[in-house]
């Protein structure tokens, strides 16, 4: 009888997983890849625009950037390492990566007010690409309770830094 | 007061007054500061220590309830600094790093409203009662 159950539970986490995979939904290793990812994109960016930006605020907001996301990463990495989860890539990591280059490349070709708008305009987009996808793919795709637990302790920090941006935003809009 | 005959040594005699003076001074400042801080040991440790945990981009509580003489300590469990800061100007802690801790004493009943000065979204209360 116990062992039915047991088989009943297999079967139906199994196909829990089948229908996971079939919805595109992130492992552990991707998971890792792509938060390593998305963190380095916007540090990069941070580290242009705290010096390149024309506004004080928007200059301000860069660092903040730096600041906070390297602190996630070194978590998050230290996470990593700890569970022996070795980072794999794969689309959405790679597919953020070119973003972030595609961003840094066209930021190299603005100044002054122009600069702080696409900077700025960007970073919008960006954090709120990131939260869809955490909340879509990476919290419920996350198998490691630990792994999970740092995703959704960061969480809040991504809806901080789109309110900030859309603030910011707001205010070069009007000038 | 002034002898004739000892010019020499009442240059001396003329600053005799004014250095007694000075230590007294001096002393009295010393026992001053001294009862004062131990008039602030004693408070301290009358008042409650109460914790807020910074973690996850938020001040746990938001509002927290304190008499005066309450010592409060945020601690900084989020992994980016953040900062308790009086939207009136009455305290600010500056940035508190990841895993460390800043400690401010509540003495004057009345409501504080505060936030950390570098994320938008975070804000807190202190009602002193």
């Amino acid at each position: 009888m116990m062992k039915r159950a047991v088989y009943l539970l297999g079967a139906v986490l199994g196909a829990g997983m089948a229908l996971a995979s079939a919805q595109g939904l992130p492992t552990d290793p991707q998971i890792a890849a792509i938060v390593v990812a998305a963190n380095q994109v916007d540090i990069n960016a941070g580290k242009l625009a705290e010096h390149k930006a024309h506004a004080a605020d928007v200059r301000a907001f860069a660092k903040r950037m730096v600041t906070d996301h390297t602190g996630v990463n070194k978590a998050a990495v230290a996470l990593v390492t700890k569970l022996h989860v070795t980072p794999e890539g794969n689309a959405t990591a790679e597919s953020l990566r070119q973003g972030g280059e595609q961003n840094i490349a066209n930021l190299k070709t603005l100044k002054g007010a122009a600069f702080d708008k696409a900077y700025i305009d960007h970073e919008v987009t960006y954090h709120q690409a990131v939260l869809d996808a955490m909340d879509k793919a990476l919290i419920p795709g996350a198998k490691n309770p630990e792994l999970k637990a740092l995703l959704v302790k960061v969480r809040p920090a991504f809806v901080d830094h789109l309110e900030h941006a859309k603030h910011i935003q707001s205010k070069l809009g009007g000038q | 007061m002034v002898r004739p005959h000892s010019d020499r040594s009442a240059p001396a005699r003329r600053y005799r007054a004014p250095v007694l003076i000075l230590s007294l001074a001096v002393a009295l400042v010393a026992a001053g500061t001294l009862t004062g801080h131990a008039a602030q040991r004693a408070k301290r440790t009358a008042g409650h220590a109460h914790t807020v945990i910074i973690e996850g981009m938020a001040f746990k509580p938001q509002v927290i309830v304190v008499h005066p003489g309450d010592r409060i300590t945020w601690i900084n469990k989020d992994l980016f600094p953040h900062t308790v800061t009086s939207t009136a100007g009455k305290f600010d802690s500056h940035p508190i790093d990841p895993d460390a801790s800043w400690t401010y004493v509540a003495r004057k009943p009345g409501e504080y409203d505060y936030v950390c000065t570098l994320h938008v979204t975070m804000k807190g209360r202190i009602e002193v009662r």
